[in-house]
């Protein structure tokens, strides 16, 4: 998880992701920043994330972030 | 049939009328019949192009629906293996449906732009059709592939009862301009069969007063000067320009989102909440938020139906991959993300219709946000050296009217009628503003002190109300919670203005809506 927050902040920096957890809807992160992070996280984690994944729910927090890798990591 | 007309208020009554008379699960039919009186009016053409919509987006619907089904009976392992069959099937359907859609969109929209385009390019003559745009076209295909695109991806069912669907295609208070809604959160509140809530219909007709007031009295009036000056720039000083163009800044902004408060309102008298298209644009800090606030329902659709697919797409990640190994750093990693967003701004500004200047408009917008990606850092490590607080009111003020000048400029594209109209308003803008000549200048184009002053005083009550909003009040809520009287007032003083400023003193000239030849 630790890594993940180093990960996500590297991308949005300024925000609280070990705390924020309401990111889409308190208007922290934007489409733009969805597709940053996923970008990232594709690279970072050699993870295939879908179109289909990218929900708000998916990017409300970095827990539901993390379990998104998770899921992704085991497809 | 205008939304401002006698006739679509008659209309709205009998539609409110019929629907609430039906019993429970048959008042969609009254919605139904209403869509379909409502469209027929513009003539079988017409009613064949909504047609094809409907029935292609049905059909593939259906046939996802049944795929997904399908799959989903399998036992887990088979559907893991048979993913790759699936998703190519499932895309195949999407892209039939798109070919039928948008192309019979680009036929009708922008094949005689591009004939005329290629032909005067390379001399080779192409045949025009000169073909009328139906009424909300590019409304309703986005809105029906969308849904497409929805079931195909799981996360809404396929609808089985083609007239219900039908209905989700052509609820009329959407068939002018919008909004672009969502099947899931459209079509249960199409299907319920509401009750008759004085609280909603109260709601519905303040909406559409504050609507009508916005299109009939500030957009009316704001529209006086806006054609000659647009027609021939070059005869009219830059400071007539200049006024021209913002008020038809304002004209564009209380006309659409007047018509939309309209359309709103009208769905309200239902029971049924259509999707936002507004959130207060005016008080954007950055050109990107103005168009995450202005026509939210356009820019929510190419988000989730472009943007995303595209920014995720395998030349996209290749590009990725490319450019993070030879640029590296910021722009290696943030360039691919730059050029899907400057394509789909590119694509919102050609959506708006088939000329050059629209094509400019893409670019101008695309241009600028991506720009404003990549130059980001740059900006970050600017306001640290300079110690911006960039949260402070002041700064976030200064932002605000940074914004709202690159959309006054922008502006200067999309109602001109061909690109280098716009450069010669710009030219005079620039180079022959002539401060002195705007009292004679707005003269001469019948503009009067009381059409400016009611101009400003509408736009003072549309800023001040979405101050309110922008600080949390809800103001109609506000309204219901008081008394009878105030609630009333809250009607009948809208309804005489409207009356006197917009109706008995108005030019009465402008009862289309822009973006209803879209």
């Amino acid at each position: 998880m630790d890594k993940l927050i180093e990960t996500l902040s590297g991308v949005c920096p300024g925000i609280d992701f070990a705390s924020e957890t309401d990111l889409v809807d308190d208007g922290l992160i934007t489409s733009l920043d969805i597709v940053m992070i996923v970008t990232e996280l594709m690279a970072v984690y050699g993870v295939r994330i879908d179109v289909d994944d990218l929900t708000p729910e998916n990017f409300r927090s970095a827990e539901t972030i993390y379990e998104l890798v998770r899921r992704a990591g085991e497809r | 049939m205008s939304l401002t007309s006698w006739s679509f208020l008659l209309f709205a009554a009998v539609a409110v009328a019929v629907y609430y008379i039906l019993p429970k699960k048959r008042r969609w039919w009254a919605l139904l019949a209403a869509g379909v009186v409502f469209y027929a009016q513009g003539g079988v053409s017409v009613m064949g192009y909504l047609a094809v919509t409907a029935v292609s987006t049905y059909l593939a619907g259906a046939a996802l629906g049944k795929l997904n089904s399908d799959r989903r009976a399998m036992p887990e392992e088979k559907r893991r293996e048979s993913r790759g069959i699936f998703d190519r099937r499932r895309h195949l359907i999407v892209a039939a449906v798109c070919v039928v859609n948008f192309g019979m969109l680009f036929v009708i929209k922008y094949w005689d732009f591009t004939a005329e385009a290629i032909s005067a390019g390379t001399g080779i003559a192409l045949p025009t059709f000169g073909l009328l745009l139906p009424m909300g076209i590019s409304f309703y295909i986005f809105q029906s592939v969308g849904y497409v695109v929805d079931v195909s991806r799981g996360s809404v069912s396929a609808e089985r009862n083609f007239f219900k669907y039908f209905l989700f295609v052509s609820f009329f208070p959407q068939m002018v301009q919008g909004p672009i809604d969502r099947f899931g959160r459209l079509q249960p509140q199409l299907m319920e069969g509401h009750d008759l809530d004085t609280d909603n219909l109260r709601d519905g007709i303040q909406l559409m007063m504050w609507g009508y007031f916005k299109k009939l009295v500030i957009a009316g009036r704001a529209s006086v000067a806006v054609a000659p000056v647009y027609a021939n720039g070059g005869a009219y000083p830059g400071s007539v320009v200049a006024f021209a163009v913002l008020m038809y800044t304002v004209e564009l902004y209380a006309d659409f989102s007047g018509g939309i408060d309209i359309v709103r309102g009208t769905a309200r008298l239902f029971g049924i909440d259509m999707a936002e298209n507004f959130r207060r644009p005016l008080f954007s800090v950055s050109l990107a938020e103005f168009w995450r606030r202005w026509h939210m329902t356009l820019g929510a659709w190419m988000k989730d139906y472009v943007f995303y697919p595209l920014s995720l797409s395998k030349p996209f990640a290749a590009l990725g991959r490319f450019s993070r190994k030879r640029l590296g750093g910021t722009v290696g990693r943030i360039l691919p993300t730059s050029l899907a967003t400057f394509i789909v701004y590119f694509i919102i500004g050609i959506w708006h219709g088939a000329n050059y200047t629209y094509l400019a408009y893409g670019l101008y917008n695309g241009g600028i946000i991506t720009a404003s990606i990549l130059l980001a850092p740059t900006y970050g490590r600017l306001k640290g050296a300079l110690r911006i607080n960039d949260k402070s009111p002041l700064y976030r003020g200064f932002c605000m009217v940074r914004t709202a000048v690159i959309v006054f400029f922008g502006r200067y594209l999309t109602r001109a009628p061909w690109l280098k109209m716009s450069f010669i308003m710009l030219r005079q803008t620039f180079l022959d503003f002539r401060i002195s000549a705007l009292p004679s200048g707005l003269a001469g184009l019948g503009v009067g002190a009381a059409d400016i002053a009611v101009v400003a005083l509408g736009c003072c009550a549309v800023v001040g109300a979405e101050a309110l909003e922008e600080r949390g009040v809800r103001i109609r809520q506000s309204l219901a919670k008081r008394g009878f009287f105030v609630q009333w007032m809250g009607i009948l003083v809208p309804l005489a203005v409207i009356l006197f400023f917009g109706i008995l003193t108005g030019n009465g000239g402008t009862a289309d809506f822009i973006y209803g030849r879209i």
